[in-house]
Parts: structure tokens; sequence; C-alpha cells
């Protein structure tokens, strides 16, 4: 797909367990810089345990991942972070109780990241200006899911790992999300995982497909519209 | 030059002007907390002009015997002080950083022990005793604070707070049987100096308690409304996302609970001051349980819940504790039964405000002004 000077990240057979249960068995995933690659895969396949994985979130037992040719395998999720790797959870992660500046306040890592971002942030997510000083908890599902990502690009990360950004969200908002998403590919490389299919065709440039922990296929999103068995066998989409 | 200086105001003139503004709008936003500090400043004055009776006790001889309505008050506020400062520190760890802890009363207990043990075997001066003691004090909680925090904050959730149940108790079963502080009866505290000697100038120590609590109010405040503090109440919502953001979660926790275990020893000390003794119960875990209890009644994670969940219980306490009620042919005696209707009136709170006296109230705020 890629050759290994391309790659920003670089995930080899990576084995991961959650508790007794050995969820990821050889999982493999390379993102292209300055792409959108997107992890595929029915509920349960170990799509968000990958990248809980990447961030240190879930321990790694055996393989390796590589990001800018440093290992991240026994890092803690917050050297991870610093590293320039941001992650959005899924279910709209953010802070409810505190209010949206806090929230993109307590992102900067540096000073001056949100200042020298928070332009950006409001041309990609106009709604947040307005709704800078309500708590986090009393914005609209699509509100949350921007200032999730909205908190990715306070400080000057290289890469975003972007969980099920359009999961119930209303078709409207997913419309923007994608906008947004594809505007801000244009500096960042994106990781993302979507169970809507409609959606990762529209957003993503690479596919790797994840089926009952293990990386069963990857190659360009355009070329998979060809593979009927393939998405009909590991999406269940006809 | 005087013109200019009236037409275009130097720099050193716009930040005195600005200082004055930011003086009168933070008057303005703080009023209340201005009006009850100078209402406590005055306290003792007001209460020995109501009652008739000396704020600086009752003179015998060439001394002052304390005696009086006002000096009583004085002693129900000076406890007041000590619970309050014990309650926000728990607040501070539990209704901020989300860190739960069952061995709070180490902190407490440490605080009135190692300052009796400093002024009566450290043969000082007793001025120079207070102040090693507060030192000591300081140091003791902080680095004490600081290992417990380091040993069991890898420790999640019920395992943490057990953890700290299990040192706690180590340290009031330790108290309870040394012999120099006479085990379960407690060390009396005589080499007191005299003017901080509660039984000679009780008005000072009314002082002192109260700029540690105000000192202590101010100080959580700054720094819960600092970046840091933002940290702390993102810990509190969710540990896991606040690490991938890049912070360093443990060394948050460490500091929250370093800075909450310095303040509940500095509370011991004006306990034990106030008693004259620091007796093994300090060190008990009901002392936890109670500042755990004061802070879900005021309301977790504000700031003054704490403080009216430690006024409020104390005063049900000191005036209901020896209460007897009589109904008819039916005499009720309350201090036989205050742990019965302690628990009545958790419950009650519990369910009339379930996040609180002053988070129910925000709440209700709140949605009053979105109704709006």
């Amino acid at each position: 797909m890629t050759t290994n000077t391309d790659k920003l990240l670089d995930v080899r057979d990576i084995h991961t367990f959650i508790g007794q249960f050995h969820i990821l068995e050889g999982v493999s995933v390379s993102v292209p810089r300055g792409a959108i690659t997107v992890l595929l895969g029915r509920n349960g396949a170990g799509k968000t345990t990958t990248l809980r994985s990447i961030m240190g979130l879930n321990q790694v037992t055996q393989g390796d991942i590589t990001y800018m040719n440093d290992s991240l395998v026994g890092k803690s999720a917050h050297k991870i972070a610093q590293m320039g790797i941001g992650y959005v959870p899924e279910h709209r992660a953010i802070f409810k109780e505190l209010s949206v500046r806090e929230n993109l306040q307590i992102a900067a890592r540096q000073k001056g990241d949100l200042e020298n971002n928070l332009d950006f942030v409001f041309e990609l997510f106009p709604d947040l200006k307005r709704l800078i000083d309500l708590p986090g908890g009393n914005l609209s599902g699509g509100q949350q899911q921007m200032l999730a990502i909205a908190r990715a690009l306070v400080p000057d990360n290289s890469l975003l790992l972007i969980d099920e950004p359009s999961e119930g969200l209303a078709p409207i908002i997913i419309q923007e999300l994608i906008s947004a998403i594809r505007t801000l590919a244009a500096n960042k490389t994106v990781l993302l995982v979507e169970q809507n299919f409609r959606v990762a065709t529209l957003l993503a440039d690479y596919f790797v497909i994840i089926d009952d922990g293990h990386s069963v296929a990857s190659g360009n999103m355009s070329d998979l519209h060809k593979e009927h068995e393939l998405v009909q066998r590991y999406l269940g989409v006809a | 030059m005087a013109e200019t200086t009236h037409t275009t105001p130097n720099k050193s003139a716009r930040t005195a002007s600005a200082q004055r503004l930011g003086f009168v709008a933070g008057l303005r936003e703080n009023w209340l907390y201005w009006l009850i500090l100078v209402i406590l400043v005055l306290f003792p004055f007001i209460i020995g002009w109501l009652s008739g009776d000396s704020p600086f006790g009752a003179p015998r001889g060439d001394r002052m015997v304390m005696r009086g309505e006002s000096v009583y008050a004085q002693s129900i506020l000076i406890n007041i002080f000590a619970l309050a400062v014990l309650v926000m520190s728990y607040n501070l760890m539990f209704g901020f950083t989300g860190v739960i802890s069952f061995g709070h009363a180490l902190f407490f207990g440490l605080g009135g022990y190692l300052m009796g043990i400093i002024l009566e075997f450290g043969g000082m001066d007793p001025n120079l005793g207070l102040l090693v003691s507060l030192v000591v004090v300081l140091a003791v909680t902080g680095v004490l604070g600081f290992i417990v925090g380091l040993v069991s904050l890898r420790l999640r959730g019920i395992y943490f707070a057990i953890f700290t149940l299990a040192i706690a108790e180590m340290g009031w079963l330790f108290f309870r049987g040394l012999e120099i502080t006479n085990g379960e009866d407690g060390l009396n505290i005589a080499s007191m100096p005299e003017w901080i000697d509660p039984a000679r100038n009780r008005i000072l120590v009314y002082y002192v308690g109260l700029a540690l609590f105000v000192l202590t109010f101010v100080l959580i405040r700054r720094l819960v409304n600092s970046p840091v503090g933002s940290v702390f109440q993102a810990i509190r919502e969710n540990e896991e996302r606040a690490q991938v953001l890049g912070y360093n979660t443990l060394r948050y926790k460490l500091f929250s609970i370093t800075v909450a275990g310095m303040l509940a020893g500095l509370a011991g000390m004006l306990l034990a001051i106030m008693n004259k003794e620091a007796r093994p119960e300090i060190l008990n875990v009901s002392v936890t349980v109670d500042a755990l209890l004061m802070t879900i009644i005021g309301g977790v994670g504000t700031f003054t819940g704490p403080v009216i969940g430690a006024s409020g219980l104390h005063l049900l306490d000191t005036f209901l504790r020896e209460a007897v009620i009589t109904i008819g042919p039916l005499t009720i005696d309350i201090g036989e039964r205050w742990t019965l209707i302690l628990g009545f009136i958790f419950v009650l709170v519990v369910l009339i405000f379930p996040y609180g006296v002053v988070g129910t109230w925000k709440r209700l705020q709140m949605r009053f002004r979105r109704n709006k």
C-alpha cells in the first residue's frame, strides 16, 4: 500500500488482552502520512481496542507500534499524547462539567497552543464560538462531538485517532462533521474508526478491515467498492 | 508634563486604574464573602455586645477567666474553623480531584500529635516550639501524603480507599498504644505559648483559626480556578480522558493529596490548640467519615459546601447533643440517639438535596437561568 518512509504510524501484528480475554490476535495497520485511514469491521471486531492499544490505554503484549520511527509499546498514555497523537474517544468524550472554553484550554500542552489554533477551530466548528461559556454537558450530541474533535486540534498533533465520530448523530450533523474532518486532514493524518460504511467511503483514502481480532484486508478505499464479497463477508453491507 | 499625564495617562497610571477597577469588580462579585468575613471578624464583639459579656472573658484578679457568652461562642467557631479546614481539604481531594480516601484522619491526627509532642517534649521555648511544630507538621504531612499517594494511587477506586484506611488505622493503633503520649488517655498539652493559650487568650485563638480558615478557602479557590484545578476536575470526570490529553494524572493526584494532607495537618493543630490535648480519637476513621458526610451534605466539588456541611453538623451536634425534648408524657434524650438522628439527617439531605445543599442550589439556579 505505502512505502515505509510514507508511514506515520505502523502497527505490526499486535496482540492485546483485556483481563483474561485475548481481544487483538494479530492486527497490523499502516497509516500513511497526510491521509485518512479507516478501520472497518463489525461490532466487537477489535477496532476501538486497536485505537486504545495505540494510545497505551490497553497493554500490548506482542507485536510493535511505531510512530515516527519511535516505538509506542510500553509507553504511558500521557507520553504518547505528548508525542503528537490526539485521541478522540467514542461517546463524545468531553468534560461535561467544564465549559467549552475550559475544555479547549485544558487541551493546550504549550503556551500559545490555544491562541495559535483557535481561529482554525472556530473556522471548522463555528457553533463552538457562540457556545464558548456554556458547560460541555449543555451541548447537543453533535456539538459535543465537534468539541471533542476541536480539543484534539488545540495542541500541534500530527496524528488524530477518531473513534466513531458519526455515532448517534443526525444526517445533517454527520455531513458537517465529514466536511470538517476532510478540511482538517489537509494538515493532519487521521486514523478513524467508523461503523457507517457510507461515511467511511466519503472520508477515507485507505481502509483496514478488522475481524475477530485480526486484520484481514487493507488497501485503497476507492478499490473497496469492487470487492463485493469482502464487503459483504466482513462488513455485512450489500 | 502634567498635561500630558492628564490627557494620556502613562502605563503605571493605567495599571493602577485597572487595579482599582479590578478591586471594585472583585468586591462586587464577592460581596457576600466579604460580608461574611467582616461579620466573622466582628463576631466576638457582636456577641459580647448582645450578651453584655466581654469577648476577652471575665476579669478575676489580675487575669481574665474564659467565661461568658462571647467566649463560649468563640469556642464553637474555633471548632467549626478546624472542622471546615479539614472538610475543605478533603473536598479538594475527593470533590475536585475525585480521589476517595478513608485515611484523611491520619493527617489531621498527626497535626495535633506532632505539635503536642514537640511542645511537651521538645524542651524549647513555647513560641519557638510552636513555630517548629508548624514547620514539622507541614513537612511530615506533606511528605507522608506524597508517599502514601505514590504507593497507593497506583491502586484504583475501592482498593485505594481500603489501602488509605489501613494506613490510617495503623496510625490510630500506634498512637493509642504509645506510652509517651499516654495511650488511650491522650496527650495533654500544657506548654502552650501564653498568647495562643485558649484558657488565657481565647480571642487570639479565634483569630488564628479565622486566619487559617480564610487562607485555606482562598488557597483552594485559587488552586481550583487555576489551570491545575481544571486538570483536577478533568481527572474527577474521567481520568483516562485527561491522560490522552497528555497529562500525567498521577502527578496531579499526588499534588492534590499532598496539599490536602498538609491542610488537614494544620486543622489538627488548630483543634489540638483549642482542646489543649491530642487524643487518639482524632486519628479514628470516624473523623474521615464525618469529613466525607459533611462534604456530601454541603455539596461535593463546591467551595462553600464543605463549610456549610461542617458548620451545620457541628452546630446541630453542639446544640442538640445535650437537648432533651418532652412531648406530653414522652421524654426524648437527643444525646442518647444523636448518631441515629445524624443518620436520619444524612438520609433526608441526600433525598432532598441529591447534590448537597450548595450543589443542588447551584443546579436550581442554572435551571432557572436556562428557563428565563
